[in-house]
């Protein structure tokens, strides 16, 4: 009993809840759209209390820069993987250095404290 | 008779075909932000609502995997206002601290040592400048006017964890 007991407490104790944005150092190519580069950044989402993430890109100053994606807010179910594409244009390509993957909290969560999370990549 | 009965399993197994299967892997480098134990605000006095264990509540705790040393900086980002509370009438103090807790090398202390705090003390910084495991603890206080009650209901702040690839 006190095996069992101690079984399921490790279960409990182990479930993460973890949010990963790879890679770190992501390199533009050109695409097949002229004048317009991208790059695949990989999101997994092993938080079972986020169901979508918001993409974003900034410059050296953290002032946002244009980008195109399929969805710049992404749902990701529990556990999924999801390769994502992201757009530049030629004349952005210079001044785009961070491209950031944030954790979207829904306005009915009523924890009392949550942490949002969010991954900066960086361009090369 | 018994020779044969070894003789048949022997020249089966001698036929028995082995195929090495590989296992493929790669670890590249990343940064993975874990929420470890979700906070919880206790509420020792009228006025007041603290994560603290003394006052009742529970401190967040945020862990970071680090696969690369050097590739990030980690950014913790204390709250300064509830994101969803009852219709607050009042001014409310905040006081907050993000420091290293538990970690999986003990060099991971000079994180602490060397860590820069701004934004009047609600966001820290720390150089991710060893790999491994590190584990934050969070600290939040959020006080109500001048010895104010604060009114019945659910109170909900966030914390902003953020890894920055350097």
């Amino acid at each position: 009993m006190k095996k069992l007991f101690l079984f399921c407490f490790l279960m409990v104790s182990v479930q993460v809840s973890a949010h990963q944005f790879t890679p770190t150092y992501p390199q533009l190519s050109l695409s097949h759209i002229e004048g317009v580069y991208k790059t695949e950044m990989v999101l997994f989402n092993n938080r079972n209390d986020i169901e979508y993430y918001g993409l974003d890109v900034f410059d050296k100053n953290w002032n946002p820069v244009r980008f195109a994606s399929e969805n710049k807010v992404v749902p990701l179910s529990y556990q999924e993987r999801k390769y994502v594409n992201i757009y530049i244009r030629e004349m952005d390509v210079s001044s785009a250095l961070y491209i950031c993957s944030k954790s979207k909290i829904l306005k009915n969560v009523k924890d009392p404290s949550i942490v949002a999370s969010r991954i900066c990549s960086k361009l090369k | 008779m018994k020779k044969l009965l070894f003789l048949i399993p022997a020249v089966a197994c001698a036929n028995t075909a082995v195929a090495n299967i590989p296992i493929n892997g790669v670890v590249e480098s990343k940064c993975v932000i874990i929420t470890d134990t979700d906070g919880v605000y206790g509420n020792p006095t009228a006025d007041k609502l603290s994560t603290t264990a003394s006052d009742g509540g529970v401190v967040p705790i945020i862990r970071y995997d680090i696969i690369t040393a050097d590739a990030y900086k980690a950014v913790v980002t204390t709250p300064n206002s509830f994101s969803s509370s009852p219709s607050l009438d009042d001014v409310v103090e905040w006081t907050s601290s993000t420091s290293v807790g538990d970690q999986s090398d003990a060099n991971m202390s000079a994180f602490e040592t060397n860590k820069v705090v701004y934004n009047n003390g609600h966001t820290t910084e720390f150089d991710l400048t060893i790999a491994g495991t590190v584990w934050f603890d969070v600290s939040s206080v959020a006080e109500y006017g001048y010895g104010k009650a604060f009114p019945a209901g659910d109170y909900t702040a966030l914390i902003t964890a953020e890894c920055i690839a350097q």
